[in-house]
C-alpha cells in the first residue's frame, strides 16, 4: 500500500473497467453475416485501452507514492476534502435535484429555482444578493425558455404538478 | 453551375435573419473571448442548441460567427487586464499589456484587431482555394486509409492535448468506446446495454459534449469559493479608444509577420489538435526568432503582437480546411460544427464539397463576412465587452448550467440527455481533476463511429490486414501518426539526447516512401524534397559535429 499514488489508484480502476466491459462484450449476440462482428470494434478499443491504463499502471508505481507536497491545498481529511471540493458538489447535487424536479415542476420553475439555489450557495445570501440571484435566475432562465418555446418552437417539458 | 452555387450561398447567407444572428454571433464570440475562464470551444457548444431548428447554412454562419468572435474577444482581456481570455491569445498578453500600461491600449487594442482581422481573411482565402484541392485528394481515400486517418488524428490530438502521452491516449480509447454504447450501427446488435432501455438507446453526442467540456469547466472554475466570487478581470483600463489608422500603418509595416503568423495559423489548424492555443506561441516564436528588434520582445514590440492575433484567427480557417476536405475536426469547435451537420443529415467527407456544394460556399462566405463583422462589432463595442468581462464567475456559472439543461434538452426531446450531460459532466470534471485531457477523449467521440464503419467496410472488401501498411495513403498516415505519437517525448528531451538530432530527418525520410508509391509526378516530387530535407537536416548537423543545440520553447498546453 506504500508504494500507491493517486495515478496508481486510476490505472487501477481503468484496468478493473475494462474489464467489466470485457466481461460484458462477451454478451454482445453475433450475427451470421457481415465480416466485422458487433463485439470486434469494442474489444480492440477495450485491448488498447487495458494495454496503455498497464503501461499507465507500471509508470505509476515505479514513480512511488505521492508526497506530501504533491497535490497542495488539498486535504487529506474527508471532512477537509468535501469542505475543499464543496462548490462542485453543491453543483452537481443541485442540478441532480433539478432534474429530478422536471417530471413535477416542469422545465421552467425548476430551471429558476435551480439557478436561484446555485447562485445563493456559491454567491451568498445577503438580502440584496438574494434579490439579484432571484433576478438573474428569473431573466436567465425565464428569457431561454421563452426563445426555445416560443422562437424554436421546442415543446419543453411541463410539471405534472404544475402545468408549465 | 458554380455561380449558381455561390449565389444560392449568398443568398442564404445575405438574409438579413442570418446577418443579425451572424452580427450576435460575432458580439456572443468577442464576449466569451474576452471572459478569462470561458473559452471558445464553449460558446460554440452552448450555440449549438440554438442552431437546431435554423436550415444548416444559417446555424452554420452562426457558429462560425461565435468562433471568429471568440478568437478575437481573447485579446482585449489579454491587452487591458493582462489576464489572456483564451488560451488563443496567450502570446498576445506578453506584449499586449506592457504597450497598454506604457500608454499605447488603443494602439495595441487595433494592432490586435487588425492582425486578426488579416489573420482571418488569409486564412480565408487559403480556405477557399485549398480545401477543394485536399478534397481531391481524400476522394482517393478508401476504408483502409480513412479509418487510419481517424487514428493519425486521435493520436496526434492525444500527443499535443497534453504533457503526458498515455492519458491522452486512454482518453481518446475512451472517447471510441463511448460511441460504441447502444445499437451496432452496421448490423443493429445491442452492445453494452446491460439490459437498460436507456443505454440501449445510445447516448446523444452532443450532451456527451456539453457535459464533457462545458459542464466540467465550469465547475472547475468555481471550485475555489473565493475566486468563484470575483471577476478575474477587475484590474486593467477600461478607457481605451482603438488607434485604427495607427494600427494599420504598424501593421503594412509589419506586413511579413502577419503573413507569416496567419501561415503558420491556418497549417497549425489544419493538423487535427492543433489549435489556436499551439499556433499563437509558434508565431510568437517565429517572430521573435526572426525580428530585428528580438530585445523590444515582452516590452511592447508591435510584433510581438502582431505574430500571435494574425495565426490564432487564421487557425478557424486551417480546422474548416480539414473538416470540410476530410470530413476529420481539426479541434474540439470543429468538432461541435461537425456534430452540427450530423444533426441536419449532412455528413461531411471528402465528397462534401461537390455534394453540399451550396452548404460549402456559404461556409466560405460566412467565414468572409464574420472576419469583418468582427472588426466593426469590436470597435463599436469595446467598453460594452470589457463590462462584461467583470461579471462575477458564479453568476455566470449559474446562468450556463441552467441553460445547458434546456439546450441538451432541446436536441431530442429526451429527458435522458440531461442526464448523459449529468453524467458525463461528473465524468469530464474527474477526468479534468486526474490530469487527462478532454480534447482527445471528445475527438474519439466524434470519430469512432467513422472509424468503426470504415474498419467494417475495408474488412468486407478484403479481409487481408496487410492493406493497413500496403496501400501508400493508408501506411502515410499510420508512419505520421507514429511519429506524432513520439512527438511529446521528442519534445521533452529535445537538445539533450542524440536520438533527437534524427527525428525531424526520419519523419522526412519515412513520409517519403509512402509519396513514392502513390506515383504520378508531383507525389515522387515532394517525396525528393522531403529527403533533400532531411539530407540537409543531417549534413548540418553533422557539420555542427552533432553538438546538441539548447531549445528554447515556451510551453504548449491544452485549449
Amino acid at each position: 500500500m506504500e508504494r500507491l499514488n493517486r495515478d496508481t489508484i486510476v490505472a487501477v480502476f481503468l484496468l478493473l473497467f475494462c474489464g467489466v466491459m470485457f466481461w460484458a462484450s462477451f454478451d454482445i449476440r453475433e450475427p451470421d453475416y457481415g465480416m466485422l462482428p458487433p463485439s470486434a470494434w469494442p474489444r480492440v478499443i477495450l485491448t488498447l485501452t487495458s494495454f496503455l491504463s498497464v503501461i499507465y499502471l507500471v509508470r505509476s508505481l515505479s514513480r512511488g507514492p505521492d508526497g506530501p507536497g504533491a497535490y497542495p491545498g488539498e486535504p487529506k481529511s474527508l471532512l477537509g476534502w468535501i469542505a475543499y471540493w464543496r462548490n462542485p458538489i453543491a453543483c452537481f447535487a443541485l442540478f441532480a435535484g433539478y432534474l429530478s424536479a422536471i417530471p413535477w415542476f416542469g422545465m421552467l420553475i425548476s430551471g429558476i429555482a435551480f439557478v436561484f439555489c446555485l447562485l445563493t450557495f456559491l454567491g451568498g445570501w445577503s438580502s440584496r444578493r438574494l434579490l439579484l440571484h432571484a433576478a438573474v435566475a428569473i431573466i436567465a432562465v425565464g428569457g431561454m425558455w421563452s426563445i426555445f418555446t416560443y422562437g424554436l418552437r421546442v415543446l419543453l417539458p411541463t410539471g405534472e404538478w404544475t402545468g408549465i | 453551375m458554380i455561380i449558381e452555387n455561390i449565389a444560392d450561398a449568398f443568398a442564404h447567407i445575405l438574409h438579413a435573419k442570418t446577418l443579425l444572428l451572424m452580427a450576435v454571433g460575432v458580439a456572443g464570440g468577442l464576449i466569451a473571448g474576452a471572459i478569462p475562464g470561458f473559452t471558445i470551444a464553449m460558446a460554440v457548444v452552448l450555440t449549438l442548441p440554438f442552431t437546431f431548428s435554423m436550415p444548416p447554412e444559417q446555424g452554420l454562419a452562426t457558429m462560425i460567427s461565435v468562433f471568429v468572435g471568440g478568437l478575437s474577444g481573447g485579446l482585449m482581456a489579454g491587452v487591458l487586464t493582462g489576464i489572456p481570455g483564451t488560451p488563443s491569445s496567450v502570446a498576445t498578453t506578453f506584449d499586449g499589456f506592457p504597450m497598454a500600461r506604457g500608454g499605447r491600449p488603443g494602439l495595441a487594442l487595433g494592432l490586435g484587431v487588425w492582425s486578426s482581422f488579416t489573420g482571418g481573411m488569409i486564412s480565408a482565402v487559403l480556405l477557399v482555394t485549398l480545401a477543394p484541392q485536399l478534397a481531391r485528394v481524400g476522394l482517393e481515400f478508401q476504408p483502409w486509409d480513412y479509418f487510419m486517418l481517424v487514428m493519425f488524428a486521435l493520436t496526434i490530438t492525444a500527443s499535443l492535448a497534453g504533457a503526458d502521452l498515455i492519458k491522452g491516449l486512454i482518453a481518446g480509447a475512451l472517447g471510441l468506446l463511448v460511441r460504441t454504447v447502444g445499437e451496432d450501427e452496421a448490423a443493429g446488435i445491442p452492445r453494452f446495454d446491460f439490459g437498460s432501455e436507456v443505454l440501449l438507446q445510445g447516448f446523444d453526442f452532443i450532451a456527451v459534449l456539453i457535459g464533457l467540456f462545458a459542464f466540467s469547466q465550469l465547475l472547475n472554475d468555481v471550485r475555489d469559493p473565493k475566486a468563484a466570487r470575483t471577476s478575474l478581470s477587475e484590474k486593467g483600463t477600461m478607457d481605451a479608444r482603438i488607434e485604427h489608422l495607427a494600427a494599420i500603418k504598424t501593421l503594412i509595416k509589419h506586413w511579413s509577420v502577419a503573413l507569416r503568423g496567419a501561415l503558420i495559423g491556418t497549417f497549425t489548424g489544419i493538423l487535427p489538435g492543433a489549435g489556436g492555443s499551439v499556433a499563437n506561441i509558434l508565431a510568437y516564436d517565429q517572430a521573435k526568432k526572426t525580428s530585428k528588434n528580438p530585445k523590444e520582445f515582452g516590452k511592447g514590440s508591435p510584433e510581438g503582437i502582431i505574430a500571435p492575433e494574425s495565426s490564432n484567427n487564421a487557425t478557424e480557417g486551417g480546422a474548416l480546411i480539414t473538416m470540410m476536405a476530410l470530413g476529420i475536426p481539426g479541434d474540439v469547435t470543429t468538432a461541435v460544427m461537425l456534430g452540427a451537420l450530423l444533426i441536419h443529415d449532412v455528413v461531411p467527407s471528402p465528397s462534401f464539397i461537390a455534394e453540399q456544394p451550396v452548404l460549402a460556399y456559404s461556409i466560405f462566405i460566412s467565414f468572409f463576412l464574420a472576419t469583418i463583422m468582427m472588426v466593426i462589432v469590436q470597435s463599436g463595442m469595446l467598453r460594452v465587452f470589457v463590462l462584461v468581462t467583470r461579471v462575477r464567475m458564479y453568476i455566470l456559472t449559474g446562468v450556463i448550467l441552467g441553460f445547458c439543461g434546456i439546450g441538451v434538452f432541446a436536441i431530442n426531446n429526451v429527458d435522458l440527455d440531461l442526464w448523459t450531460l449529468f453524467w458525463f459532466g461528473v465524468l469530464g470534471f474527474l477526468m479534468r481533476h486526474f490530469g487527462f485531457p478532454l480534447a482527445p477523449m471528445i475527438l474519439g467521440v466524434v470519430l469512432g463511429n467513422i472509424a468503426e464503419l470504415n474498419l467494417a467496410r475495408a474488412l468486407a472488401i478484403d479481409s487481408d490486414l496487410t492493406h493497413f501498411v500496403t496501400r501508400p495513403w493508408s501506411l502515410f498516415f499510420l508512419i505520421i501518426a507514429l511519429f506524432s505519437a513520439v512527438f511529446p517525448w521528442f519534445q521533452s528531451v529535445r537538445g539533450k539526447q542524440k536520438w533527437t538530432l534524427f527525428y525531424l530527418p526520419g519523419v522526412c525520410f519515412a513520409a517519403s516512401v509512402p509519396l513514392f508509391m502513390m506515383g504520378g509526378i508531383p507525389r515522387p516530387i515532394i517525396a525528393c524534397v522531403l529527403i533533400a530535407v532531411g539530407l540537409w537536416v543531417l549534413y548540418r548537423r553533422w557539420r555542427n559535429g552533432w553538438v546538441l543545440e539548447a531549445y528554447e520553447g515556451h510551453e504548449i498546453k491544452e485549449g
